[in-house]
């Protein structure tokens, strides 16, 4: 008992000491604690959704997966309402139409969607519709072609009023409309803009056709049961079309919300991870310290009669109570996260109300035992040292700790491991096959670390002399003594240093990595782009025809390609039929994208009833120049396409794309089922880019959807979408370089109480403040250095390795951002600087006489 | 007696006083309520003869420690004055009273005088280093021949003896040729041997280097190598003894105990 009594007022009489270790536990138990309630709340909000708007049973179109895109949604014939209104056990049917595949913009061509990806929704307004997730808030239903509603946020974003008028762009056609009244959601709005039509305008406007609907929802008579409902509805409909009862489309639809939201669960709980494992690293070093600075006091308790295995509990009954505070916080401080990121949400146009917070029970205890069972076993190593203490310290010169010496078995091993590692580097990037390769990537990664952090200790030895010669130096003695101080226990530094190495391994791994994407697309882009003009929407929507006559309109150019992709079933020379999708395009694509032809012209595959494949498809089917396909167009007639060109897979873009004459497919496939351009291109005529260009812009200016872009465009557009993923990952990365920064404050302040008697001894032989706390702050910068420069260096190795590996794949060019590299390197000397600050304060401030008294 | 003044200041301007340092009415008082109040040094006069060896004596509180921690620039005083050469130091601010510390002064401690992750040389030249002087060559290698460690400079301090770390501290002290060493101690953690030794070179870098030294101590016989002994007791100076001897300290301290347990 005596044992936990000494420990609880060690804590005690240390707690400025932990604060910084119970920063680091707060941060890591704080972010898993928020992942969870942010997931689990974004999930119960879905659920409740999904719950208070699904019918009883609906019956829609089955799902092929196959199917043509054609830019419509999915029907089911009209002429099933009366077999249903028909059907035992139903009480009503409602009749639904919605469509996702359009876009809305004002009388200013805007668009009034939104931009961060949440649909655009068109919708029938069907008044005796119980389970709409809206309600009329002002104005009155639409009635008749040209009115319509709109979701009261989308109204408050954009600005729009009653009388305001729209137009809606849709694959059947354009068509304007105007606002007659405002809807406002009854319960979570997840994002989307929503517009609603009355019924016989949804179906001829959004379905090309008043004979369809996209879904029925039946209401069961009371008594009857959904599974019931959905027997009977199965026996009088029969089974070629989808029908659910609420459970089955609420589960549906969870797994929807599942699969969106478990990657972004998944990366979060990743950074988690990463803030625990360099919290692991701030909680050995404050306990090896706090050891240290008692090493006379165990003397003390040893030499009267404590054992070893109590003065080892005591330490750990120390972390244990660290853990458990860190983490207590921590749960606080996740909740606190959670409600910050549905806030954010919020902002990017998705209204989670705060107020439907879910802790799940299991939420805590998770945070609880990651908190302790990190701080404990982080506290293992220290608490060992501590137990080997002998009596006989209690009597020795307590003074400064003695300098830690790396030993040599420790060198070895962390030496074979990063070897290892390092070896399985360069088998990731000699790979072939990416799958294999990427394993290989994952081990070197996981073994470089490792064996990096083991012999961090011996690296500071060599590294830190060798940036304090080309840094330090300039400082004179001080400098000096900020070197040896640095270097005085280098197990220390190291461990300091190796928390900013993670951070910085990934933040220089992955930017080598994105880089290196954006070269290689560059890259390609200039080999193989012919085109001018690459013309796509922001939406991810097909191009409407009415677009696409639009962009065939412009002036100045020499050749206009459609492009869009088909659904077909090959049957191969071999036997076997396979699903691709076939590339149907206009002849002069073979300009607009110069796909090396490994056999054949590729022009030829734009001949009549002609086509072509990949290299790896050839060749797994043996297919030849010549040889001949069958091809069944999903909802159009079967085909024998001849092979005239065999591609290279040796590409970024379209890679293993089969190529066929756009007026080909138009033969075997009717009018309604065929696809939209999924995107265009334009060439200009010689001499005249910069008229095309403006005759192209004010071609399309009523479609705000669709962006032209020339060639310097689209690589910014290609650099911009990787730097938003990199960004993004950076932002995450800060946490664990946050933590990184209190490593090195909590050693430097523990190193500053540890050195009373040196800084004493210093100032009164005529040390200035200034100097002292210069001498603090250098010691500071090198450490930053120190974990900068192993940090960037491994992980260059990583990006390097990784990018060999995504040479198979079509990315070759290997591109190291020097720049970024060099800003980070230095920037972390800034951040030596700012850890410290408070230390350096604090030895300034140190009474000369309390550090020189003697005891 | 509260005052050893014993030497007076020549008068002469721009002549070398033969006082290194000065104190006048220096009083030290901690607490602020009158009940808490503890006086450590009551209106003590002091005068510090330059080349002399000076030894500080006293039975533990008496203010010997702060005596000396006041006349080095170490700690403050709550009123009087105290001059360093012709320096006032009771009025100047932190900057300055460490310049005055790097430039004039010298310390030799009890023990933790040197800075572990320097070797023995980098630890003498280190308050020069600090003040960015270069060291004068010809009076370090004599200073280091003075205290026998010409073959240790290398050497980091935890790979010498007690005895050998002070000397290396006192060489410290010495290089700077600061107008005063202060020794707090300086004997205090040797055995009698290595303590002779230490003395020894403190006796004569006063007798062959011109250097002024002033040791607080409770040792008589680290205090019979002094020129002069000033007792202390309660804060004042109660006594000052010119040429000791070890038995002649032992006597006088003696006494002193012997009137203490009366009174």
């Amino acid at each position: 008992m005596t044992v936990f009594k000494t420990s609880m007022r060690n804590f005690v009489a240390h707690k400025g000491r932990m604060v910084l270790s119970a920063v680091a536990v707060l941060l890591s138990v704080a972010f898993v604690c928020g992942t969870l309630v942010f997931t689990d709340t974004m999930t119960a909000t879905f659920d409740k959704l999904f719950a208070s708007t699904a019918s009883d049973v609906s019956v829609s179109a089955k799902k092929v997966d196959d199917a043509q895109e054609t830019g419509k949604p999915e029907t089911v014939p009209a002429s099933l309402l009366a077999k249903l209104q028909q059907t035992a056990g139903v009480q009503q049917v409602e009749t639904q139409v919605v469509s996702d595949k359009i876009t809305v913009v004002n009388s200013k061509n805007e668009n009034v969607g939104s931009k961060t990806g949440a649909p655009t929704i068109a919708i029938n307004w069907d008044e005796r519709d119980s389970k709409k997730s809206v309600e009329l808030t002002s104005g009155h239903a639409p009635r008749g072609p040209t009115e319509s509603l709109i979701d009261a946020d989308t109204a408050a974003k954009k600005d729009l009023k009653i009388g305001d008028s729209l137009r809606v762009i849709a694959t059947p056609g354009d068509f304007s409309t105007r606002i007659v009244g405002i809807a406002t959601f009854k319960t979570t709005n997840p994002g989307a803009a929503l517009i609603y039509l009355d019924t016989p305008t949804a179906q001829s406007k959004l379905l090309g056709t008043t004979d369809a609907y996209t879904n029925f929802g039946l209401t069961a008579k009371s008594g009857v049961s959904d599974a019931q409902l959905k027997k009977d509805v199965t026996a009088a409909v029969g089974t070629d079309y989808k029908i659910q009862t609420a459970a089955e489309a609420n589960a549906e639809a969870k797994d929807d919300i599942g699969s969106f939201l478990n990657p972004m669960k998944y990366v979060m709980l990743g950074f988690a991870f990463i803030s625990v494992i360099v919290g692991i690293f701030l909680i050995i070093n404050t306990f090896s310290m706090l050891v240290a600075q008692r090493t006379r006091e165990i003397g003390l308790m040893r030499a009267i009669g404590s054992s070893r295995k109590q003065i080892n509990r005591s330490v750990l009954f120390e972390a244990l109570m660290l853990g458990v505070l860190g983490s207590v916080l921590g749960i606080g401080g996740g909740i606190g996260l959670a409600i910050l990121l549905m806030k954010l949400m919020g902002k990017l146009g998705m209204h989670l109300d705060t107020s439907e917070l879910t802790i799940k029970a299991t939420t805590p205890v998770i945070g609880l035992a990651i908190g302790v069972i990190v701080t404990v076993v982080a506290a293992m190593l220290p608490a060992r040292r501590a137990g080997k203490i002998s009596p006989m310290a209690a009597m020795r010169d307590a003074g400064t700790p003695a300098d830690g010496k790396a030993g040599k078995v420790r060198a070895t091993i962390g030496v074979l491991v990063a070897l290892a590692g390092g070896a399985a580097l360069v088998a990731a990037g000699k790979a072939d096959k990416a799958s294999q390769g990427s394993s290989f990537l994952g081990f070197g990664v996981l073994l470089t670390l490792i064996g990096f952090v083991i012999v961090g200790p011996l690296l500071a030895g060599v590294l830190v002399r060798a940036l304090s010669t080309v840094s330090l130096r300039f400082f004179g003695p001080v400098g000096r003594l900020a070197e040896r101080n640095a270097l005085r226990n280098p197990r220390r530094t190291g461990a300091t240093a190796s928390a900013l190495m993670i951070g910085l391994a990934l933040v220089a791994g992955l930017s080598v990595v994105g880089t290196s994407m954006v070269a290689s697309a560059t890259d390609q882009l200039d080999k193989s782009v012919g085109a001018d003009f690459i013309l796509q929407t922001d939406n991810q929507q097909p191009l409407s025809p009415s677009l696409a006559k639009a962009i065939h309109s412009a002036g100045h150019l020499e050749h206009v390609t459609d492009y869009t992709g088909t659904n077909a079933k090959l049957t191969t020379p071999d036997g076997k039929v396979s699903t691709k999708q076939l590339t149907a395009a206009s002849p002069t694509y073979a300009r607009d994208l110069r796909v090396e032809a490994v056999q054949g012209k590729l022009s030829d595959a734009y001949g009549d009833n002609s086509m072509s494949v990949n290299e790896g498809f050839a060749t797994d089917h043996g297919i030849k120049i010549g040889s001949e396909l069958t091809v069944a167009f999903v909802g159009g007639e079967t085909a024998k396409l001849k092979v005239a060109a065999i591609t290279s897979d040796d590409t970024t873009f379209d890679k293993g794309a089969m190529y066929t004459n756009i007026a080909t497919a138009k033969r075997f496939l009717p009018a309604d089922k065929f696809p939209p351009n999924q995107i265009m291109f334009a060439k200009a005529v010689d001499g005249q880019a910069k008229e095309a260009a403006a005759s192209l812009k004010e071609a399309v200016k009523d479609y705000p959807q669709l962006t032209v872009r020339d060639q310097t465009d689209y690589k910014d557009l290609i650099k911009s979408q990787v730097n938003q993923l990199l960004y993004m990952i950076y932002g995450l990365l800060g946490l664990a370089i946050v933590v990184a920064i209190l490593g090195v404050v909590n050693t430097l302040a523990l190193s500053v109480v540890e050195r009373t008697r040196e800084i004493g001894l210093m100032r009164a032989i005529g040390m200035s403040r200034r100097q002292l706390r210069r001498m603090v702050r250098l010691e500071s910068v090198v450490i930053a250095l120190f974990g900068a420069l192993v940090g960037l260096g491994l992980g260059m190795g990583w990006g390097i390795s990784a990018q060999r590996l995504m040479a198979t794949v079509g990315f070759g060019v290997l591109e190291i951002p020097w720049g970024t590299i060099i800003i980070v390197f230095f920037g972390s000397a800034l951040v030596g600087l700012v850890a410290a600050l408070v230390p350096a304060f604090r030895a300034g401030r140190m009474n000369v006489l309390n550090a020189i008294a003697s005891d | 007696m509260t005052t050893a003044v014993t030497i007076p200041k020549s008068g002469g301007s721009g002549e070398r006083s033969a006082v290194a340092a000065r104190a006048r009415q220096v009083t030290k008082s901690y607490g602020t309520t009158e009940d808490t109040r503890v006086v450590a040094l009551d209106a003590v006069d002091v005068d510090i003869a330059r080349s002399g060896f000076t030894a500080i004596m006293g039975p533990s509180g008496s203010g010997k420690s702060t005596l000396m921690h006041c006349l080095a620039g170490l700690d403050s005083v709550t009123s009087g004055q105290i001059w360093v050469g012709d320096t006032e130091i009771t009025k100047l601010k932190d900057k300055k009273l460490t310049q005055l510390r790097r430039d004039q002064i010298g310390f030799i401690f009890q023990a933790f005088n040197l800075l572990p992750t320097l070797n023995a040389l980098e630890n003498i030249t280190l308050p020069m280093d600090i003040a960015g002087r270069k060291p004068d060559r010809e009076w370090l290698d004599r200073v280091i021949e003075t205290v026998g460690l010409a073959g240790r400079l290398k050497h980091r301090p935890n790979q010498l003896s007690g005895g050998q770390q002070q000397r290396v501290a006192v060489a410290r002290a010495l290089a700077a040729r600061p107008e005063i060493i202060f020794g707090d101690e300086p004997t205090g953690n040797l055995d009698s041997r290595a303590g002779a030794e230490v003395l020894g070179f403190l006796r004569r870098s006063v007798d062959e280097l011109g250097q002024t030294i002033v040791i607080v101590t409770h040792d008589p016989v680290a205090a019979s190598y002094a020129d002069r002994v000033i007792y202390l007791a309660d804060g004042r100076i109660v006594d000052d003894m010119a040429n000791p001897t070890a038995d002649s300290v032992l006597e006088r301290m003696k006494s002193f105990d012997a009137r203490g347990r009366v009174s």
